[in-house]
């Protein structure tokens, strides 16, 4: 599925570094996969190394660490409460890794893991499945009555359960197309303003100006999408802890 | 007997300070949103009604299509599926527009029922423009 090497899609071909096949399974370790161990190394070195010696007035890193620590604490206290505070590390560990794919994806030649909708769907099915979960845990069988709307006669209920149980099972899709698609039309984006650059001869420095204005919306989209993913598992969580 | 009128050093500076807060914002203005600030907002808006309803309307048609697959019930899946789609994707439509958030069910927020104040923030809190 390697799309020719000037297609703007090219950037986001998956290229196998090692080959692993274990059965009739291809485990091969690919680019994908080198950028995620890359940010899972590279979010363990941040933390750990700012952490280590830490001190009452923070120092650069350290100030990094805790600016990105409270950012995501406020956001679990803000929207999903006291009781979310124990959901808070996966809910920070989810936050780091897509913040680090979108912003590893903005160096030049390197890959965006983000940009791949099998990737963002795991993501977003864990947290559906562990939301889900969570709420059966918590309430039972009375969860259900997250899927009964208030205050509506019986009747309609036959139509509106099935679509109040629908929309609650598109929440991965819509959670992982969002991120996919933002990150995929952004990328496209700036290669084919980037192909422009020759054709147009002397205008050439138009399309110059478009992709560094891009590039800096991209870099606002990275961290943008990152915040979203993680605020609506929050209020995904709020929902099966809650049920209102 | 007070000072003749000088002018307040510090006047100054504020007026300074105030000066160069605007052009920043007008500087930042123009790199995030092109134009106009509101219409990036709009869009964002926009592109999330979109993925919203169009996804809706995808998994419900795969739905009825598995469905019908499996069970031989060929068409009828996929006509109730494909409806209850379109169903689903409006209510979510319905719900960003309104601001009620990604909850399932119209209660709670709106009403101010189990928890009061939580709704309002998690609703401002998602409502950032996006795209």
């Amino acid at each position: 599925m390697a799309a020719p090497e000037a297609s703007p899609l090219h950037q986001f071909s998956i290229e196998r570094i090692a080959e692993i096949h274990i059965g009739r399974l291809d485990l091969s370790y690919t680019n994908s996969s080198l950028l995620m161990t890359i940010a899972a190394v590279l979010i363990t070195v941040l933390m750990v190394a700012a952490t280590r010696n830490a001190a009452l007035v923070p120092g650069r890193l350290q100030s990094l660490a805790e600016m990105l620590y409270d950012f995501v604490a406020k956001m679990v206290d803000d929207n999903v409460g006291e009781e979310g505070r124990q959901y808070f590390p996966f809910l920070f560990t989810l936050f780091m890794f897509i913040l680090f794919g979108n912003l590893l994806g903005m160096i030049p030649y390197s890959f965006t893991f983000t940009s791949h909708i099998v990737v963002t769907f795991a993501l977003a099915a864990t947290v559906f499945i562990g939301v889900t979960l969570i709420g059966i845990a918590r309430h039972g069988f009375h969860f259900l009555s997250l899927f009964v709307p208030h205050g509506v006669p019986k009747v309609l209920l036959l139509l509106l359960v099935p679509i109040e149980l629908l929309s609650y099972c598109i929440r991965p899709f819509t959670l992982s197309v969002r991120l996919f698609a933002n990150m995929v039309a952004g990328h496209t984006m700036l290669v084919i303003f980037a192909g422009f650059v020759a054709p147009l001869g002397i205008f050439f420095f138009a399309p110059i100006v478009m992709d560094a204005a891009f590039e800096l919306l991209e870099f606002l989209v990275a961290v943008l999408q990152a915040y979203v993913f993680t605020i609506l598992s929050c209020l995904y969580l709020r929902d099966a802890i809650h049920l209102h | 007997m007070t000072e003749p009128e000088r002018p307040d050093p510090l006047a100054a500076l504020g007026e300074r300070l105030e000066r160069a807060r605007r052009a920043r914002e007008g500087g930042r203005r123009a790199i995030e949103g092109g134009t106009d600030p509101s219409s990036r907002a709009a869009m964002g808006q926009g592109f999330r009604i979109g993925i919203e309803l169009v996804v809706a309307v995808f998994f419900g048609v795969a739905l009825g299509w598995a469905i019908d697959r499996w069970f031989g019930t060929r068409p009828w899946g996929l006509l109730v599926f494909l409806f209850l789609g379109i169903g689903a994707g409006m209510t979510n439509v319905y719900r960003v527009v309104k601001g009620l958030g990604m909850t399932v069910g119209y209660k709670g927020d709106g009403r101010g029922g189990s928890e009061p104040g939580k709704g309002e923030r998690g609703k401002s809190g998602w409502d950032d423009d996006e795209d």
